[in-house]
């Protein structure tokens, strides 16, 4: 119930910042519709391709987006007087990422319409692909609770603003990996955005082939100890902002 | 039984003490000042006994109840209104209410917060955004806040810090009225704040607590006219 109580309240902090709102779902659309605009002869161009690699992008805007809320509320005495209730870390962190949720959903139809307008045929796995990505997405979020727990509100933005970059260049949204070489693609496999683009590109063109267990066991393991990370350092923080 | 009892109260950061071996006891129903100049280990202080930092050693009892081994029992009955702004500043006044009627699982949720609102005359100010409020209401707000659990003891930090004088009084009111209900603890820089609220004083100088005792003995003791000059005296050790 408190995790609830918490997600509601970030929930209204977020949808009375527009701003933040516009930011995250606006530009996504722009890159989606801008693209597919010119006949760019690659692949990872394709309206099916690059709705996931969209996706991607917008969950790393998400993480900015949850680094600012997280580091907002550090600022304030607020969070003061939440560690004094018998609220613990996980009420904390699972009332971050429920919050961000609907916002995720949100993203996501709008990405599919707009996909869908462009050319993406509507199919069943459309739903699907909405489903993974909500579970994708929490790597997305507490990588933002981890950057808004370390760093105060000005350098979160500037640091996730570099995972933005960072997500574009290593999940093949705009070129495929082994276009920089051997080592540029080994570092692409071992961190989780490719991964999470290819689940997703897997599940929306019905090709599960193309998701290797690697893919999965990646994400996985990043999903599992990034949320350990997330709550071992929020509480961290939280003490020690409180000295 | 105490509501607060402190022994050999210890708080070190690093290379500096912040809380030097502080031995205190605060009876329930007290309304109990921490003075201190600035640094003087007064909020560190509240800090330990609210839960928010454990003590490097020494030892805290809430309400009998041992600070590090029922932490989460202690959190149910204490709460705290910070130094700065500590509500929700894009929630209306209402929503702040119900969500931290929320965070403390109250079961008479509207009742409580109509208590309240009726108590701190918050009704014109209910649906405005925290954020449009002066910070004489967002005090206000914040210290009805800190009511909603009922709290057995509720921590002030300096509770009328940059309020105007009208402000002030009406914040002193209220918690004239809380006298003899809840144990209150409150730090402030105002010498009259303390002399008048307060029924005992303790006077924090650079971690450690050099006297107790309510604001007459405090006068009698430094042999000065009044509260002020006797805090001086009894802070600088009659150096000033």
């Amino acid at each position: 119930m408190r995790i609830l109580n918490f997600a509601r309240r970030n929930f209204k902090e977020i949808i009375r910042d527009p701003l933040s709102i516009i930011f995250a779902i606006i530009l996504p659309i722009f890159l989606l519709f801008i693209f597919q605009q010119f006949d760019i002869p690659n692949d990872s161009y394709k309206i099916e391709n690059f709705t996931p690699g969209i996706i991607i992008f917008g969950f790393s805007v998400i993480t900015l987006f949850t680094s600012t809320l997280v580091s907002k509320d550090r600022t304030t005495s607020f969070l003061v007087r939440l560690c004094i209730s018998p609220m613990d870390q996980i009420d904390f962190i699972l009332g971050y990422i429920l919050s961000i949720i609907p916002l995720i959903i949100l993203q996501n139809i709008l990405f599919f319409i707009v996909a869908i307008l462009l050319g993406l045929t509507f199919n069943i796995n459309i739903i699907f692909t909405i489903l993974i990505s909500i579970i994708i997405s929490i790597l997305f979020i507490t990588m933002g609770i981890i950057i808004g727990s370390i760093f105060t509100e000005k350098s979160s933005s500037g640091i996730s603003s570099i995972i933005v970059q960072f997500v574009c260049f290593t999940s093949e949204i705009y070129f495929p990996k082994e276009i920089l070489g051997k080592t540029f693609s080994k570092i692409c496999e071992l961190l989780p955005f490719e991964s999470c683009a290819k689940i997703i590109r897997g599940v929306l063109n019905n090709n599960l082939e193309l998701i290797s267990s690697r893919n999965i066991i990646v994400f996985c393991i990043y999903l599992i100890v990034i949320f350990i990370i997330a709550v071992l350092i929020f509480k961290k923080r939280m003490l020690s902002d409180n000295k | 039984m105490y509501a607060i009892e402190t022994k050999k109260l210890t708080k070190v950061f690093k290379d500096k003490t912040a809380v030097n071996n502080i031995d205190l006891n605060i009876k329930k129903g007290e309304i109990f000042a921490l003075l201190g100049t600035n640094g003087a280990g007064k909020t560190t202080m509240i800090k330990m006994l609210s839960t928010l930092i454990l003590p490097s050693s020494g030892s805290i009892k809430i309400n009998g109840l041992d600070i590090v081994k029922n932490k989460q029992k202690i959190k149910e009955i204490i709460n705290i209104s910070p130094q700065e702004t500590s509500i929700a500043l894009n929630l209306s006044v209402r929503e702040n209410l119900e969500f931290m009627a929320g965070v403390y699982q109250i079961k008479n949720k509207e009742e409580k917060i109509n208590e309240l609102i009726k108590t701190f005359k918050l009704e014109k100010v209910l649906n405005q955004k925290a954020k449009t409020l002066s910070g004489g209401w967002q005090r206000k707000v914040s210290i009805a806040i800190s009511l909603i659990n009922n709290p057995e003891i509720l921590f002030l930090d300096e509770p009328t810090l940059g309020l105007d004088v009208i402000a002030r009084k009406e914040l002193w009111k209220i918690i004239e009225e809380l006298r003899g209900k809840i144990t209150i603890i409150l730090t402030t820089h105002y010498m009259q704040e303390a002399e008048s609220l307060s029924d005992r004083v303790g006077i924090i100088s650079n971690g450690s607590l050099i006297r107790v005792g309510t604001a007459k003995e405090l006068i009698k003791i430094s042999g000065e006219k009044n509260f002020e000059d006797a805090f001086v005296s009894l802070a600088t050790g009659g150096k000033l």
